[in-house]
């Protein structure tokens, strides 16, 4: 499945000699970079979110999603597993599940509603209406064989509540794709019974890779994010740093807030700032609960192609970014809670999810910063974008003024696309 | 039920509400939508009550009891830090509101805290003239209406903004 049609890669990317330090500005805005994007990376050897194990608690429950552009179903089977089918019947190409979510009894499984060609859980073509014609006249030709016909299916593995899927026989298994720095941040951040507190969208007019890699950038977040400076909630003193797996697909930033208060702010109970300290006529938004051992109290996760793990504070969330062609995308926010949570603090996660999303007072210009990087670079097809702050290498750094890990997304990008 | 007899359409049960109180949370709605069209944001706090609720969150969360929004007050003087980063932190281009907001409905009330609902829509209007339909919804408020000298006072109590859509384009820096 390439994608035909469109002019061969190498025609359309020339990479700067300087290698993953310099980016082509062109990958931003090409249609056809794109559509090549679509089959050696979202449909390639990579591990794409699809879902939350919670969404879909029964079997027959389902909900839908994209990969990249491609629509995914994704159910719960009878045997309590996870299977993802591409959304589009192999009849006329309709997506068959038309619903957000939703449940299926078991006899009706999956139905077109075109011409309710009928499909189970595993993809297989069952039945195909009027297949033997009406009345001795019309249907299928005799020697149609269903079983030769079926819905695309991905491959699926869940961890810590998270189902992860991929279209390629070759990726390695998810926790091996992941490395192990990546899995147990994973499975300490969603350390609880998973429970969604709210969920939307914000649209983004800017290629899919520069949010991306803003998601990566620790560089920026000092000075593009004021509030947190501006109400005088940075602390110098607090220890950060940047960590990846050992090919660098991966990436985690983090900081550790109450670093110079000593060892008393890191009892169990609520840390209450004080307004004296800050500019905050409430500074109530920012008490919080030492909720991890390891005292990290800001960490962004981004797993390659599309996933983000947030933890910001006592804010938890995932993020999942959708393709919507070369120049704009949609970033889906889950914020997050555990079912152990007490009321007292998931009223802290609530109250801080202020400070994310479209409208998150630390957040929000993620939503447009891409935008203006896609507005400056329209018309220059021959730029390029410069990476050297923290070197020009790749790997975990103890600091955060780098773009060690912008560097590191382009060069697994370079490997998957062969350029 | 004979042929004959009348057919008796079951209809949103009439909420008594003295005409002053109608009118103060009309002017309340009226002049909460000019506050922030006009630009003066400053004057939206004082519409609240100081332990006054504000939250933005999707229909569908609404509907399926998420408390969850991607704004959520529930203090004027959370209100008013939300002022100050629109002023002086936040980064985002120049851009403008327009309320259309509908007519309010009354659904109940206890003593002075009166339930309304009312739709609205708001258009964006950026710096170089793009214009798109932002948002589409309605507030389910509780509104407090009290004496204050000759004239009938409403201020909010609540206030949930309760967006149909659940994407929101670019970034919501500015009250819905």
């Amino acid at each position: 499945m390439q994608a035909v049609g469109t002019r061969p890669l190498k025609e359309l990317v020339q990479w700067p000699a300087e290698g993953y330090t310099r980016v082509p500005l062109n990958v931003f805005t090409d249609p056809g970079i794109y559509q090549w994007e679509q089959d050696l990376i979202f449909r390639g050897r990579t591990w794409s979110f699809l879902g939350l194990e919670v969404e879909i608690p029964n079997p027959g429950d389902y909900i839908t999603n994209r990969v990249g552009d491609t629509p995914v179903i994704v159910v719960r089977k009878a045997d309590g597993s996870v299977n993802a089918l591409v959304n589009r019947c192999i009849h006329k190409g309709s997506i068959i599940c038309h619903q957000p979510k939703g449940t299926r009894e078991r006899a009706h499984n999956f139905v077109c509603p075109y011409h309710n060609w009928i499909y189970d859980f595993d993809g297989n073509l069952k039945t195909i209406a009027f297949e033997k014609g009406i009345q001795d006249k019309g249907g299928m030709p005799a020697d149609f064989d269903k079983s030769q016909h079926r819905l695309i299916r991905l491959r699926v593995e869940t961890i810590k509540g998270l189902i992860f899927g991929t279209f390629a026989d070759d990726t390695p298994p998810l926790r091996e794709y992941l490395g192990p720095v990546m899995v147990e941040h994973l499975e300490r951040t969603l350390y609880g019974k998973m429970k969604i507190l709210g969920r939307y969208s914000q649209m983004m007019h800017n290629n899919w890779k520069l949010y991306i890699e803003n998601s990566r950038d620790n560089y920026h977040p000092s000075l593009l994010h004021a509030f947190f400076s501006t109400f005088k909630l940075n602390r110098l003193s607090a220890e950060g740093g940047t960590r990846q797996d050992d090919k660098s697909w991966h990436h985690i930033t983090f900081t550790k807030r109450y670093t110079d208060k000593g060892d008393a702010a890191y009892d169990s109970g609520m840390i209450r700032a004080q307004k004296e300290d800050y500019g905050l006529k409430d500074p109530s938004l920012i008490d919080q609960w030492m909720e991890y051992p390891d005292q990290i109290t800001n960490a962004i996760q981004s797993i390659f192609p599309g996933f983000v793990l947030h933890q910001i504070l006592n804010s938890l969330g995932t993020r999942q970014i959708i393709t919507h062609g070369p120049k704009d995308c949609e970033l889906v926010w889950t914020l997050l809670g555990f079912e152990e949570d007490t009321p007292e603090q998931t009223a802290v996660r609530i109250k801080q999810a202020n400070l994310v999303g479209p409208a998150g007072l630390v957040s929000m210009e993620d939503g447009a910063i891409g935008g203006f990087v896609q507005k400056g670079i329209a018309g220059d097809l021959d730029g390029v974008a410069i990476l050297e702050m923290g070197g020009r290498g790749v790997g975990g750094m103890p600091t955060r003024a780098t773009e060690t890990s912008v560097r590191g997304f382009w060069k697994v990008y370079r490997e998957l696309m062969d350029v | 039920m004979s042929s004959a007899a009348p057919v008796v359409v079951p209809v949103t049960p009439q909420i008594e509400a003295p005409l002053p109180v109608r009118d103060a949370i009309a002017r309340l709605n009226c002049a909460y939508g000019h506050i922030i069209d006009n630009d003066e944001l400053e004057r939206w706090p004082a519409l609240f009550t100081a332990d006054a609720c504000y939250q933005i969150l999707t229909r569908t969360d609404f509907d399926a009891g998420r408390p969850l929004g991607v704004w959520y007050c529930d203090n004027r003087a959370m209100l008013e830090d939300r002022v100050s980063s629109i002023r002086e932190v936040n980064v985002y281009e120049p851009q403008i509101y327009r309320h259309v907001i509908g007519a309010t409905e009354i659904l109940g009330h206890e003593k002075d805290t009166w339930r309304t609902q009312t739709g609205y829509f708001v258009v964006r209007t950026m710096h170089d003239g793009e214009m798109m339909l932002f948002s589409a919804g309605r507030y389910l408020d509780d509104v407090i209406v009290e004496n204050a000298g000759e004239n009938m006072q409403a201020r909010f109590r609540k206030r949930m903004v309760i967006t149909d859509s659940s994407r929101y384009d670019t970034l919501l820096v500015i009250p819905l």
